[in-house]
Order: C-alpha cells, then structure tokens, then sequence
C-alpha cells in the first residue's frame, strides 16, 4: 500500500523564526526515505477549513511578537477551532518556540496585558518583566515514556535550544512533555518542559527541534500514519548514525 | 582626566603592538574608557568628518571602500578595526590616531557601529554622514528581534533632529537603502537630508523568494508587501499597497558604479561607499576609478595563496549572508571545492538554528568535493545529509583545510565559507598570522 501525508505548516511566512523549517525538512524526509508520500499544506490567511482538515500532521513555529500580532487573530478565531478538532481525534502536532504561550489559556506580557490564547492547551503564561530574566541557550530534557515507536532507535533524551522570556504553568488537562535536565523549560521552578495534549507536543524548544531529535520525528510520523489509516503501521529503521551524533554531541 | 586617559591609552596602544599582542583593537579604548567616560564625546568635537555604517550585513567591506575611495583623493582615513564596533573599538580607532597630546590627525574617520550599539554612539558621537545598510535576523541570542532594532534606531536618528542634549545641532545626511523595506520605515519620518541607493537592475532579480526574509510585511501597518522582484532575502523592488510605504526613488544605482568584487551584495556595497564619496565631493570618475584598486577586507571574498592553491574566503554569519555566499560561489566561473565552517563561539552566536534558514539545496548537484567542520560539524553534516548531497566531515580544522586543499586542482579555487570565529581560525592557520 502506497502511504501518503499531509503536512500543515502554520504561517511559513510569519511563523518562523530561526531555522523552524527544519522540522518541515526532517518530517519530509524521513517520510520520502520509507516511500511514504508527503504534501506540504501552508496554512495562512487564505486557506480554508476543508485543508485544514486534510492535514495529517500539524507544525507550528515561533514567530517575533510583530509577527504574531499579525497571525494572532486569523489563528485563534479561524483556524483554532478546526485544530482543536484534529487534535482531539488525535491527530499529531509539534508546536515549537513560543507555542506553550500560544496554546494555552492566556498570555501576560510583561507590562499586565492579557492576550486571549487558543485555549487547547490547559496552561497559562506569563512574563514577569524584567524581574526574570530571559531564558537562553542549549537545553537537555528527560522524555516521559510514551515515544517509543516499536522497532525503531530510541532515546530517553530530547536537546534543544531555547531563548523565551514567558514562563508556564500546566494545569491538570496536559502532561508535560519532558523533565529539565539542562536549562530552564517551562518556568524554571518545576522543571517541566512543555506540555502534550493527546497526540500534540508544544514545547519551548525553538527552531530546529526534529534534526536532532530524529526519535520524536519518527512518533510524529507513526501518529499520523495510525490516526489515518486506522491500524498501527510499522516504520522502517533508518540510518540515524548521524542524527545520533549530534544528540549526543549536546548531551 | 582626558590626558591621562590619552596617556594610558596610547601605552597600551604601544604595548600591544610592540609585543604583537593583536589586542589593540579594543583595549586601549577600554582602559581610557574606564578614565575618562566621556572621551568619545572629547574627541568628536574636535573632528566634523565622522561617518558611522551601521546594519546587518557588508559594514566591513563598505567601509573598505570608502578608505580606498578617500586614500585615493589623497585623503588621511582612520576606521576601527574590523569587530571592533562597540564603543571600546572607536576610542581605540581614534587613540591610534591621536597623538601623545590628544590630537587627532586624520581628515576622514570611518566606523562600522555594532546595530544594536548605534543608538548608544549617536548619543555622544556627532557622525556627518551615517549609512543604514540593511537589517536581517542574526544572532538571535544576541540582537534580539529585527524590529526592535529598527525602533531603536529611528528613536536614536529622530533626536539627531532636534539636536539631543549634549551635543549642539548638527546637519547629519543619512544614506539608505532604498530596497529594505524596514530601513527606509527609519529614515522615513526623520527631517535631516535623507539620500537613497538602490540596485535598479531586473537582471539580477530572484526566479522565487527565498524562504530567509524579515520584511515581507510591511514594517508600518503590517499588510504582505508586493514585490516586482527581490535581489535576495526580503532587498527588492517592494510597496505596500495598503498604507502605501513605498520604494523610494534612488538617487544612484547599480550601473553607475560598478562593483570591484562579486557578489550581489557587494554591489549594495559598493554604493553605500559611492554614495559617502559623493557627499565628500569626490567625482563619479574618481569613484570608479579608485573602487578599480579595492581590495576585499579580510575573510570578505578574501583570495590567499594557500601551498600554491588559490583560496577565497566568504564570511558567512546568518541566512541571508550564507544564501548569498553560496550564490556567489554557485555563479563563480571559478570551480572548486567547498569548505563550510560552523562554530558557536560569543562572536557567531551560540545558537545555530539559523543554518536550517539556509538554501543548502542550491548544493545538491555541486560536482567538487564539500568539506564540513567546525565545533557544530555535526549540526552541519546533518543539514547537508537532510540536502541529500555527499560531504566529508572533519573534526579538525586543520586537517580539514589539508585534505580540501589536496583536492583543489591547481586551475581551480577552494572557497571556504565559515562564521565569525571560524574564519579566524581559518585565516590564522592558512597565513600565521592573528587579527584580533
């Protein structure tokens, strides 16, 4: 049987940052390296419900706070409610940089404005001003189990790097996505690191998260495949040798 | 104060030089500096002839072609050294040029200024001509949002207007580029002359956009801008139809004056430098012919004979930099092998997320050999195996550079593309010699 997937990019123009197409990158890849077929679906301003919901999985970048002026309107009240659908028949998504402030609850930046989230998520940011300082550099974080995908290489580690100013706080509708072993995280008090919502990561990592993360790549992957075609499909092992390398070069 | 300070700074100046500590750049301004705060201010009031480049990219090599146009005319020219842009750097740049009693000596004194330090200088520091170059994303970790810089510069720029507090009013022109859409929003409200340059060449138009840009909204209202047609990353021929910020008209272009090196942004370069020439009153003429016996600055399109084999080095520090960096080399009539250095050292950034914003696809067929090293070769190997290109990687950087120029043949050109650090490092091992 011939797979096939439809990646949603969310606003490639406004919603990426530093090098967030990686992920769009890897997860073509390593889909075309198993003959698994990709299409890339752009979401943006103009696009409609019913491509929205042809998507199989969805990637979300972090944007500038220009740009996410820009976005935050058509997002929350056009395409918000056609993603929290998906999301709830489990299909999966990654949501990098600023995403936990994005998804969640509500925002407060630094001087007490409250900007309205997507409200998928159950958590809430904010940021404390100039009283904390801002959050950067190379991160290491404990997985939670779960991301195991049968058959393939696996590690309990994600790397990233970070650089936010906003600080989360789950509540009791997420699980996070990882424990702290470098770095600040969500809030840099109870060494969590993003969050999951059924099949969707959103985590303060920014940019290229999947490169070196080859492992969540593959889950996203076998997400997407299984909340498609409705059974379990095993993937083929690839050869990671390199990718391997780089996680373990920042560990 | 301003003597002893001059005095400890000249001393350190001799020092460094005398026992080749290559750190003359920054601190003998620093150690003055700490003497005597306001030194900066001291020594512009004595010289009008000040003139500042600021912006993302190309402030080294502008700068370069202004000394060569201004040397050429007979003109004496002091610059910072190249990196040395904060304010430590000027003090050094205008203590070398003092004399033991303080005076300055030169005509002309040219300084690249670090984007986010130029709002900081303009606060003591009375330029008669600034460049604006361009902005583009770099170093994140560092500089922080495009669009804060920019607020942050028309802030500065507007009170040069009215005259800011500690210095008296003062006529500033201001050289923009005219096909980046966010530093014509900052020269847009300001009263002092403002001058505009511009490619104004179709030829060298993009067949798509690439996916590193900043200003593809526009920078006032926030709508998608229109382009006739883009040079690279967001530089073209923009207009905004909803507010109508426009592309405005340019007072020189292209084909006036000719670019001495290649490349599509040493074209922009080229007139920002012509464009300061002609405000100093140097004719059309005098400019090209003296931009006929420029020389790149170093690692910018540098050529070094290296065990008999030609080698250029392209500085390549952010997306759009790297983007054209390879354009150039893909263009080149020049064939050879590829050495990509990427480290994450202060100077480069920490963070090298930004190599996923480079079109490394344009490498795919390349037909020599591509090397990979640096302290991130693996982050690097790893884009280039996402290309589906072949590549050898190197852990060390000297190995690297033996094993590349072994397979440079001897009609051909090795071009080596490194961040910041990297070419130091690339430049140290090949010529023994230090910079900074």
């Amino acid at each position: 049987m011939n797979f096939k997937l439809v990646v949603g990019w969310l606003y490639p123009e406004l919603m990426s940052t530093y090098g967030d197409r990686g992920n769009i990158i890897v997860l073509t890849k390593r889909c075309e390296w198993r003959g698994i077929g990709v299409d890339i679906q752009m979401i943006d301003f103009k696009t409609v419900r019913k491509n929205i919901e042809s998507c199989n999985v969805i990637f979300g970048g972090g944007s500038q706070d220009r740009q996410q002026g820009i976005v935050i309107d058509d997002l929350r009240t056009k395409k918000g409610p056609v993603l929290k659908e998906l999301f709830e028949k489990g299909v999966p998504g990654l949501f990098v940089c600023g995403a936990p402030q994005l998804l969640g609850h509500y925002y407060m930046t630094g001087d007490g404005k409250v900007l309205e989230g997507l409200g998928i998520f159950d958590m809430e940011s904010k940021h404390f001003g100039k009283s904390k300082p801002r959050c950067i550099g190379n991160t290491i974080a404990e997985i939670e189990a779960g991301f195991r995908v049968q058959g393939l290489g696996y590690r309990k580690t994600v790397v990233g790097f970070e650089n936010h100013g906003g600080r989360t706080y789950l509540g009791a509708g997420v699980k996070p996505f990882a424990k702290v072993m470098k770095g600040c995280g969500n809030n840099g008090e109870d060494g969590t690191e993003g969050a999951v919502y059924k099949n969707c990561i959103a985590c303060y990592s920014h940019g290229p998260f999947l490169p070196k993360n080859p492992h969540i790549a593959d889950w996203l992957i076998s997400k997407a495949l299984e909340v498609k075609y409705k059974k379990k499909i095993l993937l083929k092992q690839l050869d990671d040798a390199l990718e391997w390398q780089a996680h373990e070069f920042m560990l | 104060m301003f003597q002893i300070a001059i005095f400890a700074g000249k001393l350190v100046c001799l020092i460094s030089k005398t026992l080749r500590l290559g750190a003359g750049a920054t601190w003998p301004g620093e150690i003055a500096l700490r003497l005597d705060p306001a030194i900066l201010q001291k020594f512009s009031k004595q010289q009008k002839n000040i003139i500042l480049i600021a912006g993302t990219n190309g402030k080294t090599t502008t700068v370069k072609m202004v000394e060569t146009i201004l040397r050429y005319k007979g003109l004496s020219v002091q610059h910072n050294a190249s990196g040395a842009n904060l304010n430590n750097g000027l003090v050094s740049a205008f203590l070398t040029d003092a004399g033991w009693n303080g005076r300055l000596t030169s005509d002309y004194f040219i300084f690249e200024v670090d984007e986010a330090t130029l709002p900081n200088i303009l606060k003591t520091l009375m330029p008669n001509i600034i460049v604006l170059t361009n902005l583009f994303r770099d170093q994140l970790d560092r500089y922080g949002e495009v669009d804060v810089i920019a607020e942050k510069w028309q802030e500065a720029l507007l009170k040069l207007d009215t005259g800011n507090q500690s210095i008296k009013m003062h006529q500033t022109v201001v050289i923009i580029n005219a096909d980046d859409p966010h530093v014509v929003l900052v020269g847009e409200k300001l009263a002092t002359t403002v001058k505009y340059f511009g490619l104004e060449d179709a030829s060298l138009f993009l067949p798509n956009m690439q996916h590193a840009t900043d200003t593809i909204y526009c920078p006032r209202c926030g709508s998608r801008l229109t382009f006739g047609g883009v040079y690279f990353s967001h530089l073209g021929k923009w207009a905004c139809g909803k507010c109508r910020l426009t592309h405005p008209r340019v007072d020189v272009i292209s084909r006036d004056f000719p670019s001495p090196i290649e490349g599509v942004y040493n074209r922009y370069n080229t007139l920002a430098a012509a464009m300061v020439a002609k405000e100093v009153e140097i004719s059309d003429h005098d400019i090209r012919e003296a931009l006929k016996n420029f020389t790149p600055a170093f690692g910018r399109m540098e050529e070094i004979d290296a065990e008999g084999k030609r080698v250029k080095i392209l500085l390549s520090k952010n997306p759009t930099g790297f983007n054209e960096s390879l354009r150039t080399v893909l263009s080149s009539k020049q064939k050879g092998p590829i050495l990509l250095v990427l480290n994450d050292r202060i100077p480069d950034g920490t963070d090298v997320s930004w190599i996923w914003d480079v079109d490394f696809e344009t490498l795919k067929n390349y037909k020599e050999k591509i090397f990979v090293c640096g302290d991130r070769q693996y982050d690097l190997g790893l884009r280039l195996k996402y290309v589906g290109t072949a590549f050898n990687m190197h852990g060390n950087l000297e190995e690297a550079l033996q094993k590349a120029l072994k397979e440079t043949q001897k009609d051909q050109m090795l071009w080596i593309l490194p961040t910041y650090s990297a070419m130091l490092d690339v430049r140290k091992i090949l010529t023994g010699k230090k910079i900074l």
